[in-house]
């Protein structure tokens, strides 16, 4: 909970509780809503699920914390300094870093060895972050070499002249402090005092599952806590594999009762239970965390006689990872087909497209006066192109196609593109929709270049 | 043996899996020839071309793949190179004097690297493309061609330190190419020269498996080119080097259970997997790990031509998202690859004969020692690990105690380090003494790439096998031509 001024401020939404305004967004971090699965969901009959609601925290993740409660003491030095805020983070940790430098006027770059959830990249471009993509491995390598790009990272942050805070999120204490104080024991007080049975995390930084189950265990050290990361070859935003957690300083395996992988497939199912059947618009690792509690808990369930409980975190909000979830899962975005599509001709049609070829399309350009349509892009086109042409990118003349035919039927059209390869399933799709007079140019502007025919530059 | 063996069992695919095979051709040869020898499947080479080919024809792109020599100093596998349609990349006198010799008409070279004075003027008189390194190399190309009364000079002009907008994708500072930032002056003297030099593109290589970093570069390329249409220069191709990589190891499986046990290991938390603890570049600070795995991705879910295609499908943010492959065609410029490691993967094995088989003073696992240097065996140089299959001198003879074993693997000079592999390695069964172990897929800088004669001792001979009528055929390398196997054109 955020602690301004020596007053407690909280913000406790679920029991309609205590203050609810704020004098700065940062005091609306924490205080998370605990919320029980329905039973009907998970079907354990002896274990009431709850879900740490952590996608309530302003900037969108359990990360809030660990990033305020990093950079808050040194924020004043930093202003004072005018130093940048550095942070190896890819995700959440970034994102929240980035509003609270860009809150007290900072500069904030984020280095990452791969920037891989494109909405994540653009969010935090939008927010004013500098993103810099660390190397790939050398192809030609050398074992002795000592350049590797992490160490390369920290020799920069320590270069004369440099003036950095850097949170250190992997080994800062001060993100499992966030935990410890905060979410740990704001679970308890929502338990009535009590510790739940099992604690589920996903495993990034380590910060939030150490912190919170050091705090849980105050409680009661009987407390059993499952620690989830990805498996080896998967990729999960947001936690590490079972392999890369042990580069985390945080990381004590003392901490777990167990540590388990879960695939892609199965995050993405316990989202889409959560996101579909609860209500919780979870993110990836939300889903991980109820799946692999799911599968845990499922193999006690029956032997149990008394009933117990459990709680997992749920740490952002599925929106950011659209494109993530479309590569797995194309089946969920299916639409509807679309008219006027070039993709629903058949071969025969594409193959008996009309079609002319170069001598003869100068010769028709000069007595029949086609209008001649360049359907490549606007940089090729700009660089060189038939005299007279007029530029359809292809993407826009197949939107622009599905609302009907964009040409008078008594303007013969000559179509051209690369290789003559597209230009004639739109000839064909032209013709379908009734056009009288449309070919293609075969062999594409290729073959025109090839013929010596000219091309101009405006 | 107590622990669960730890494999890497290699890729091998046609012939090579055929040759390994073949116990029977490969002792014989090793008898004839000596321990370590190297043994080169020419016709794989022509497969490998067609695969890149094969990628350049789905994207509808023409162009030339250049087989960047200094992967491999094989005499097979350039003069089989030189009966296809492939071109070949040369960083040498020697490189160039031997393509030159091999068959590669001019049109079918490039020259690429930095070039000291006789390189460049061979290449400037055979009339090979140039891909120019620097300001001061393109001066002095211009003053050769001039001094010597030769024809114009076709160049490449290789670039770095390409940058990206949006997200800085960072990347290792290279030594070669002209700073694409300085761009401006470099065509202001191409322009300037016009009498000396035709710029027929420009080129790229950057040392990386970074995927982002090439795209980045390939942009960059465009761009550039633009710049030179602009001016009425008429470049005609983008060259976009190599580093297209080998997958070494089969399975991924086996590739992360080796790499987690390696933590594991390093960690303390599981015995040594490494001659004296190794790390490969992990070390355990306070039961952290630290540092960095320097080892080569040993398997690759996407190498060679694979990765060719999926950099071609990587989208330009500059260029309106369209894909690379899109703007290459659509701008009507012609493609260069120079794919050295890639273009000779299964085109080689090392094969090194077993010494002395004995039980280390611990007695939980084995020495064996080659007749073969660590620099005959170049892959763990290269950070590759991967296993190397054994060949039994008797392949009938059963013996008892058949099993797995864990083995260090020890070269033939008397030096501490003369260790073929730090790894200990498990192989399925016991070697003895006479017996073979095969390397595969060493063709692309581990076989001549470091060989040294130390102590005197020889360099490993090389030789081409290629199958004909279903049995194997065989010669030294030197006098292989595509005339030897009958079904070549004679
Ligand atoms: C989406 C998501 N889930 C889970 C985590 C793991 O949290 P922690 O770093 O506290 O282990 C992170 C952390 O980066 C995250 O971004
Ligand atoms: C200019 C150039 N092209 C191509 C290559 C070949 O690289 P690879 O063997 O990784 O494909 C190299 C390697 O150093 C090079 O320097």
């Amino acid at each position: 909970m955020a602690m301004v001024s020596g007053r407690r401020v909280l913000a406790d939404r679920t029991r309609g509780g205590n203050a609810v305004r704020y004098d700065s967004i940062t005091e609306a971090i924490g205080n998370t809503p605990l919320v029980r699965i329905d039973p009907a969901v998970h079907g354990l009959e002896h274990i009431d699920l709850y879900a740490k609601l952590e996608l309530f925290n302003p900037f969108g993740s359990v990360k809030d914390r660990a990033a305020w409660n990093m950079a808050r003491p040194h924020l004043a030095a930093a202003v004072e300094h005018g130093s940048t805020v550095v942070e190896l983070s890819s995700g959440n940790t970034a994102k929240a870093l980035a509003v609270l430098a860009g809150m007290h006027g900072l500069r904030f770059k984020s280095v990452t060895n791969r920037m891989r959830v494109p909405e994540i990249k653009d969010l935090l471009l939008l927010l004013g972050a500098e993103i810099e993509e660390l190397p790939g491995q050398s192809e030609c390598l050398d074992p002795a070499a000592t350049d590797d790009p992490l160490t390369l990272f920290h020799r920069t942050l320590s270069e004369p002249g440099g003036d950095y805070l850097h949170t250190d999120q992997y080994f800062n204490p001060h993100n499992v402090e966030a935990h410890l104080t905060g979410t740990g024991p704001e679970i308890v007080k929502d338990l009535d005092g009590r510790a739940p049975d099992w604690f589920v995390a996903g495993v990034g930084t380590a910060g939030s599952s150490t912190g919170i189950a050091r705090a849980l265990r105050e409680t009661d050290p009987a407390v059993r806590v499952l620690g989830l990361v990805a498996a080896k070859s998967d990729f999960i935003p947001g936690i590490r594999t079972i392999d890369e957690v042990h580069e985390v300083g945080l990381f004590d395996p003392g901490t777990y009762d167990a540590i388990e992988a879960v695939s892609a497939d199965e995050a993405i199912e316990g989202m889409l239970t959560l996101n579909r059947r609860c209500g919780i618009l979870a993110g990836p690792t939300g889903g991980a965390a109820y799946q692999g509690a799911v599968r845990r808990l499922g193999a006690l369930d029956a032997e149990l006689t008394e009933r117990q409980s459990a709680v997992f975190v749920v740490c952002d909000r599925v929106e950011s990872y659209i494109g993530y979830v479309r590569e797995r899962r194309p089946d969920l975005f299916g639409r509807p087909p679309r008219r006027n599509s070039p993709a629903d001709l058949s071969d025969a049609e594409v193959r008996a497209a009309p079609a002319i070829g170069v001598a003869d399309a100068q010769a028709w350009i000069a007595t029949g006066r086609p209008l001649v349509v360049d359907l490549r892009s606007t940089f090729a086109y700009a660089a060189l192109h038939i005299d007279g042409s007029v530029n359809i990118v292809d993407e826009v003349f197949e939107e622009l196609l599905r609302g009907g035919l964009p040409f008078s039927r008594s303007r013969p059209v000559l179509l051209a593109c690369p290789v003559g390869e597209k230009s004639a399933r739109y000839a064909a799709l032209l013709t379908r929709m009734g056009h009288p007079e449309v070919r293609s140019l075969t062999g594409g502007i290729v073959a025109w270049r090839d013929a010596g025919a000219p091309l101009v530059r405006d | 043996m107590g622990e669960e063996p730890l494999y890497l069992e290699p890729r091998l695919e046609e012939p090579l899996r055929s040759l390994l095979e073949s116990p029977g051709l490969l002792h014989t040869l090793t008898n004839a020839l000596g321990s370590p020898l190297n043994v080169l499947l020419p016709d794989r080479i022509a497969a490998n071309v067609e695969r890149f080919r094969s990628v350049y024809r789905a994207h509808h792109l023409s162009g030339q793949v250049w087989f960047a020599h200094k992967a491999s100093g094989s005499r097979a596998l350039l003069r089989r190179l030189a009966a296809t349609d492939a071109g070949v990349d040369v960083a040498s006198l020697t490189e160039l004097q031997h393509a030159l010799g091999a068959g590669f008409t001019p049109d079918r070279i490039v020259a690429t690297g930095p070039k000291n004075p006789p390189f460049l003027w061979l290449a400037a008189r055979t009339s090979v493309t140039v891909a120019v390194d620097s300001r001061a190399e393109l001066e002095h190309l211009v003053s050769l061609v001039r001094g010597h009364a030769l024809s114009r000079a076709r160049i490449l002009l290789r670039l770095s330190g390409f940058e990206s907008t949006g997200v800085r994708v960072l990347s290792r500072r290279s030594r070669f190419g002209s700073p694409v930032a300085n761009v401006g002056p470099l065509l202001d003297e191409v322009e300037r020269y016009g009498d000396a030099v035709e710029l027929v593109g420009v080129a790229y290589h950057l040392d990386t498996t970074g995927l982002d970093e090439k795209a980045v570069a390939l942009e960059g390329c465009l761009r550039v080119l633009e710049e030179c249409r602009g001016r009425g220069l008429r470049p005609a191709a983008v060259d976009v080097g190599g580093g297209f990589g080998v997958s070494y190891v089969d399975e991924r499986e086996q590739w992360e259970r080796y790499t987690t046990a390696l933590t594991d290991a390093v960690l303390g938390t599981r015995p040594p997997l490494t001659w004296g603890g190794h790390g490969y570049g992990l070390r355990n600070e306070g039961g952290t790990l630290r540092g960095t795995l320097g080892l080569y991705p040993a398997h690759r879910p996407v190498a060679g031509a694979g990765y060719l295609d999926e950099l071609l499908s990587r989208p330009a943010a500059s260029f309106g998202g369209r894909p690379l492959a899109a703007l290459l065609l659509e701008h009507l410029y012609d493609l260069h690859a120079e794919p050295g490691r890639a273009l000779v993967d299964q085109c080689g094995v090392t094969v090194a004969k077993v010494l002395e088989v004995r039980a280390d003073d611990a007695g939980a696992q084995l020495l064996v020692r080659l007749a073969a240097k660590a620099d005959d065996v170049a892959l763990e140089d290269h950070g590759v690990l991967v296993d190397p299959v054994v060949v039994p001198r008797d392949p009938a003879g059963g013996r008892a105690g058949d099993g797995p074993v864990a083995v260090h693997l020890a070269g033939s000079l008397c030096l501490e380090t003369d260790l073929i592999t730090r790894r200990t390695v498990f192989l399925p069964r016991r070697p003895e003494p006479g017996d073979l172990l095969a390397f595969a897929n060493t063709a692309g800088y581990c076989m001549d790439f470091r060989a040294t004669r130390a102590q005197q001792q020889p360099a490993a001979r090389k030789v081409a096998a290629w199958q004909e009528g279903g049995s194997w055929q065989w010669c030294l390398d030197d006098e292989y031509w595509p005339t030897v196997p009958v079904g070549g054109t004679q």
